[in-house]
């Protein structure tokens, strides 16, 4: 027996020696000399074709490798040229000239108008092509081009045409696509008119970009920037470090715990580009007017909403929820990095936490407790119990959803928790109306007229269930008026005072409340890359900003000769032990038959 | 991790000699009798898949949509696509035609069919749910032949109670351990092996790329492995024993054969039918483990690919999904039973 | 002494006893479970759902074990101890729950099967068969990703793929207690479908339903821990759920081995003693298997 398993233990070093002999004179490594960056994520692709991709990792790949009309400008982050270097407006604000700057693909064809009048017309005349970015070509009328000018008439003057999010396609190469819906775009190396062309996807592994030698802008610094997919989210922390991959986005407050300490980790915390807020049923209808849902009826009272406002503690939330990673909302939906488009409550507005207060407007609207300490609507007829939709299996949510039920209970609100899969929480708190209060939370654009329109009151569901896209149910006269201003409104200074008054009348109607806008989170190897530049370049963001600008500008030290110096997990040396591990344990299988055969004789 | 262990032995019982075989009945007879059961099976779980996926609660189009923003023009392009528009019995007859000519529909989340997507991830699946099988069956029959045989030795006692324990042991928390220790490392102890994907992203040619290959599989393997085989070296072991104790045996000692060759050629051979048969009826076990380990490992297999589609949820791949692995784990079922029947002579003359 | 029968059956229990006496390993699982069923029950008496509040937790975040935290403390500065304490409860709730459902059903559809020959009994079998070949985690996950992921659901699910083996055994013990003469003779006399099932074969597949549900328990348990862990349970702290929390928080990353370690150790051993109990219930009650070992 003993003997046995020394002899497997003999073999077993033996051929890791072997192996590490083997790999170490395969190891010729053909990356050395080069400057690569990894990207973890913990998404994988949905689609490589810009009409259909909407999951987040995809649509910044893509904006890595296509050209756009305009592009958030680095330090400002207000339109700036991009593949129109300049553009006019006519006095109605109804016509549209972009000038397209004379770049070229990446297959040396030359970029013009005709190919961004191609991609709008399909995204307008294909369903298919609409899946992705369909909105924002809904108030296009006609979209023409001749030579390098396009022009795009509009349905009805919009304020927010510069920043369109639709990639421009090479027409040359995407024309004789007959069946957008069913098009994987899977052709490498893609003709891209970005930093980057992608070489390479293998699907939910990872995906290869090469830096674009045609791009306008100039040649990216590195070589060759992949974007590696993990399932678990814990793998990809323990990636970077391992330094399997150079640089993770987008993460967790825990996650980033993690690797704070980390002597080769950057850890990176500025502030974030969401907002997380409660949605209030506050009598949800649908288009029509017909009230849908079963919400509570006290929700109704802008008293009630007020007082619940009062009676949440957002700082500790931002503590104890958060890990202090966030920054309590004093203001609404768009969150402080904004900072020309930012609304802050200050003065009289400002809802600060006063459980009294709470108590008190409750009691003076006849809200009175029971017995029970429970509060009851004014005739008597319900009990104060509002349910809380949050979604299964997100602990921070779970972790939320107990602070609230405390604080409410202070001011004689009963709060239960429902828990909801994805896609019976959009249907629930998005149609059909059967909810008192959810969590939600929005990611938004540096234009926020897009986030603004989900509070509108066409975006509430139409009365057979379709449509919709509403946040909040809300459908309010002033804000539908401050809307329609601000889409005429072409002065950004004057236009961004309006969206700022609509910011305002939801946080005062409260049919939203907003708690927290969570930080950015990431981290980069310090030892790899040398330089990146966020967006905006004063404390913004890397990965999370959905920008070219962070991957443009990062720079990396070149790849060593041979595999990664710190025990990186994939490389060379260690392939080989492995390996030679692997064979060890086939080969205890195939020894122990044998063993029989031949000792047979020796034995009782 | 979901069948119990008990089946694992009765279920032997139920596969084997069982009491309403046909008698005196040919071989091929009894296939095609088999064949029928199959193809019946399989018929009830593209019926059942139908009806269930059809429990949803709520409107399909917007299931799939999850709350996306989509115009009313989307939304019914988007019903025609999948039919939703016709009668409900219209709607059946469309599926089951389109399900028998492997139709099998288009992911949303991907945009493409999942026939497709199910084609890319077979390779990946079965390489690593291939390799741990032989490896558990193989590890799990000389295991349990060398315990059987010196029942009640250390070796006995210590490998049964191993399988106890690993048997004990969710799948997942062996995964996410082992990946701790052997993929990150702890302490002083660097990783040893890659634990994302099947390969380097900058992975090598040649022979270099299997051994890159072979390293990215050893844990995911190993975690395999180990909850898989614990089953086949018990039942191994079980039957083993009952084997030891016929009057074969004893003849065989009595005839003065040595106690190696007496194991070798009369007890093992008889034995290791039930754990063979124990090996297909399982395999739906394993295609369970793999959707866990696939998942903590970034496996790029049909596994990781039907927890995603649960996770989005994307239930046109889902119930793709479903369906195929449901269909082959009933088709390995029917081999087994067939297979037995060739080889265990009992059974055909009982 | 009132009957001859019920002197006999207490006979019988004292030999049963007797020889499960002698399964060390079935001892140390019938000792490992009483306590942690025990423990289990009596926990309300000491602590509440409070242990689980996030809010209430005031402990130190991340405390590895000390004494006054033999477990150490979680990503809120709750007591991973208190938590795997009360978390016990809702895993061996399903557990039970989820194996009762399961030999409930395979109980019957056994019976009947065995019972009733001709075409139910085939049909029977059919169905049986059918759902024996379903990959049963992935069937689980398919069920509780469609009608939502409530401990009643999960219940359901585990319950529903899992009966089969159930019902095969029944229906082979069931087969064997009919082909005594007895039930013969019960038949000459005009006893019914009901009075043969309820009355003979009823009292002679109990004990091996006993060990069958044993390792369903067990089983139900790990199940109920890896739906958990794949995110497809919306349960109270149970110890699936504790598990998964550890890895959404980072525990591994955060070297917090003990958020890992202790609540999977704790699945492993009460699975484990299920395990030993159902084993050596089999051994002793199957006489097949008793020569074996």
């Amino acid at each position: 027996m003993r003997k046995w398993f020394a002899r497997l233990a003999t073999l077993g070093v033996a051929l890791l020696v072997a192996g590490q002999g083997t790999t170490a004179a395969l190891a010729q490594d053909p990356a050395a000399g080069k400057k690569t960056v990894r990207v973890g994520a913990t998404q994988s692709m949905d689609s490589m074709n810009p009409f259909l991709a909407v999951r987040l990792v995809s649509t910044s790949i893509h904006r890595w490798m296509y050209g756009y009309l305009t592009v958030p400008d680095s330090k400002t982050l207000q339109p700036s040229p991009d593949l129109a270097e300049s553009w006019t407006t006519s006095e109605d604000g109804l016509t549209w000239t972009f000038k397209i700057r004379a770049a070229k693909w990446s297959d040396g064809k030359p970029v013009t108008a005709e190919d961004a009048a191609w991609t709008f017309n399909k995204m307008m005349t294909d369903e298919a092509a609409k899946t992705a970015n369909g909105p924002a070509v809904e108030n296009f009328e006609s979209v023409t081009a001749s030579g390098q000018d396009l022009t795009i008439k509009l349905k009805a003057p919009q304020a927010s045409m510069l920043e369109n999010p639709v990639p421009i396609m090479p027409k040359h190469v995407w024309e004789s696509v007959t069946d957008m819906a069913n098009y994987d775009a899977e052709k490498y190396p893609t003709v891209s008119s970005g930093p980057y062309i992608a070489v390479e996807h293998k699907k939910d592994q990872h995906v290869k970009l090469q830096a674009n030698p045609n791009y306008w802008r100039g040649k990216p610094k590195i070589d060759e920037l992949q974007v590696v997919f993990y399932d678990n989210p814990q793998a990809a922390i323990a990636g970077l470090k391992n330094g399997d991959i150079d640089l993770i986005g987008r993460l967790q407050p825990p996650e980033f715990e993690a690797i704070q300490n980390d002597p080769n980790i950057e850890a990176w915390n500025t502030q974030g580009r969401r907002a997380a807020y409660l949605q209030i049923n506050h009598g949800a209808t649908t288009t029509d007017d017909k009230p849908v849902g079963d919400g509570h009826p006290a929700l109704k009272d802008l008293k009630v909403r007020q007082a619940l406002h009062y009676a949440i503690d957002k700082q500790k939330l931002v503590t104890e929820v958060q890990n202090g990673l966030a920054k309590p909302a004093d203001g609404s939906i768009v969150p402080p990095m904004y900072k020309d488009f930012f609304w802050e409550a200050t003065g009289d507005t400002k809802v600060t936490y006063d459980p009294a207060k709470a108590n008190k407007i409750l009691d003076d609207a006849g809200y009175k407790k029971g017995s029970d300490g429970v509060r009851t609507m004014p005739d008597g007829s319900r009990k104060l119990e509002f349910r809380f939709t949050i979604h299964t299996d997100t602990p921070i949510e779970d972790k939320l959803a107990e602070y609230l039920t405390g604080f409410f209970k202070e001011i004689g609100i009963t709060l239960t928790t429902v828990k909801l899969d994805s896609s019976k929480f959009s249907e629930e708190t998005g149609v059909t109306g059967n909810f008192d209060i959810a969590i939600s939370g929005w990611s938004v654009n540096p234009d926020p007229e897009e986030v603004m329109a989900t509070h509108l009151c066409s975006r509430r569901p139409a009365p057979g269930g379709e449509g919709g896209g509403t946040e909040s149910f809300f459908c309010d006269e002033t804000f539908e008026k401050l809307y329609q201003e601000q889409l005429k409104e072409l002065d950004r200074p004057k236009r961004a005072e309006i969206l700022k008054q609509m910011q305002e009348r939801l946080y005062t109607q409260a049919p939203i409340i907003a708690i927290y806008y969570p930080n950015d989170l990431e981290g980069y190897r310090k030892d790899r890359i040398t330089s990146i530049t966020p967006i905006p370049e004063d404390k913004g963001l890397l990965y999370g900003g959905s920008s070219y600008w962070p991957f443009y500008t990062v720079d990396a030290k070149a790849t060593a000769a041979s595999g990664g110096a710190s025990g990186g997990g994939s490389n060379t040396g260690l392939i080989a032990g492995i390996a030679g591990g692997v064979v060890a344990v086939g080969l205890v299988v195939f020894l122990a038959t044998r063993r029989r055969k031949s000792t047979a004789d020796e034995r009782e | 991790m979901t069948a119990p262990l008990e089946a694992a032995e009765p279920a032997v019982q139920a596969a084997g000699p069982g009491d309403e075989r046909p008698t005196r009945r040919g071989t091929l007879q009894y296939a095609l009798s088999k064949a029928g059961g199959a193809l019946f099976s399989i018929a009830m779980v593209i019926v059942g898949t139908f009806f269930v996926f059809r429990l949803l609660p709520g409107d399909p189009v917007r299931n799939l949509a999850q709350g996306r923003n989509m115009t009313p023009a989307q939304l019914d392009l988007e019903r025609r696509r999948l039919g939703l528009d016709q009668p409900m019995i219209d709607q059946f007859f469309d599926f089951v035609g389109k399900t028998l000519r492997l139709d099998l529909g288009i992911s949303y989340e991907y945009k493409r069919p999942v026939l497709d997507l199910i084609g890319e991830r077979l390779g990946p699946t079965l390489l690593l749910a291939g390799t741990g099988l032989v490896i558990a069956v193989s590890l799990g029959i000389w295991q349990g032949t060398r315990a059987g045989w010196r029942h009640g030795s250390r070796f006995d006692r210590f490998s049964t109670g191993a399988s106890l324990v690993l048997w004990s042991v969710p799948t997942f928390w062996l995964g996410l351990l082992l990946m701790m220790v052997f993929g990150v490392g702890i302490g002083p102890i660097p990783g040893l092996f890659p634990f994302r994907g099947i390969e380097s992203v900058d992975a090598p040619d040649g022979f270099a790329y299997i051994l890159d290959v072979a390293s990215h599989m050893v844990l995911p393997c190993l975690t395999l492995v180990a909850v898989v085989y614990a089953q086949y070296l018990l039942v191994m072991r079980s039957s083993l024993l009952e084997e030891v104790s016929q009057d074969y045996v004893t003849v065989a000692r009595a005839k003065g054969l040595r106690d190696d060759e007496v194991r070798r050629r009369h007890a093992v051979p008889n034995a290791l039918l039930p754990t063979v048969t124990l090996v297909f009826m399982r395999i739906g076990f394993v295609v369970g483990g793999a959707v866990t380990v696939e998942t903590i490992y970034t496996w790029p297999g049909l596994g990781q690919l039907f927890y995603e589609a649960v996770r989005v949820p994307d239930f046109t791949l889902m119930q793709g999904t479903f369906l195929l692995i449901t269909v082959a784990v009933v088709v390995m079922n029917t081999l087994a039973d067939v297979v037995y029947h060739m080889l265990d002579p009992r059974v055909r003359s009982a | 002494m009132t009957s001859p029968a019920a002197a006999r059956r207490r006979l019988a229990l004292s030999r049963f006893w007797a020889d499960f006496r002698t399964h060390r390993g079935g001892m140390a699982g019938l000792v490992t479970l009483v306590v942690a069923v025990a423990l289990a029950l009596v926990a309300p008496l000491f602590i509440s759902a409070d242990v689980t509040s996030v809010v209430s937790g005031t402990g130190e975040r991340w405390a590895p074990p000390s004494l006054s935290e033999p477990f150490g403390t979680d990503e809120s500065g709750r007591s991973i101890l208190l938590m795997v304490w009360w978390g016990s409860r809702t895993s061996l709730l399903i557990g039970f729950l989820a194996a009762l459902l399961s030999v409930v059903i395979g109980l019957v559809v056994g019976v009947a099967a065995g019972h009733f020959r001709g075409w139910l009994g085939g049909a029977l079998m059919r169905v049986t068969d059918w759902f024996l070949v379903l990959p049963s985690l992935v069937t689980a996950l398919v069920l509780a990703a469609i009608l939502g992921g409530s401990t009643f659901t999960i219940i359901m699910a585990i319950g529903i793929t899992t009966w089969p083996a159930t019902a095969r055994l029944i229906r082979a013990q069931t087969l064997a207690v009919e082909a005594r003469p007895y039930i013969e003779r019960s038949k000459a006399l005009g006893a019914g479908h009901w009075h043969i099932t309820t009355r003979h074969v009823l009292p002679n597949v109990a004990p091996l339903l006993l060990a069958s549900t044993t390792l369903e328990v067990a089983s139900a348990i790990v199940t109920e821990s890896t739906l958990a862990f794949l995110g497809a349970s919306a349960n109270k702290t149970s110890w699936g759920t504790m598990l998964r929390a550890s890895y959404d928080f980072g525990a591994a990353t955060q070297g917090a081995w003990w958020y890992i370690l202790i609540p999977g150790l704790a699945i492993l051993a009460v699975v484990m003693a299920f395990t030993l109990v159902g084993r050596a219930l089999e051994a002793v009650l199957n006489p097949r298997l008793r020569r074996a070992a």
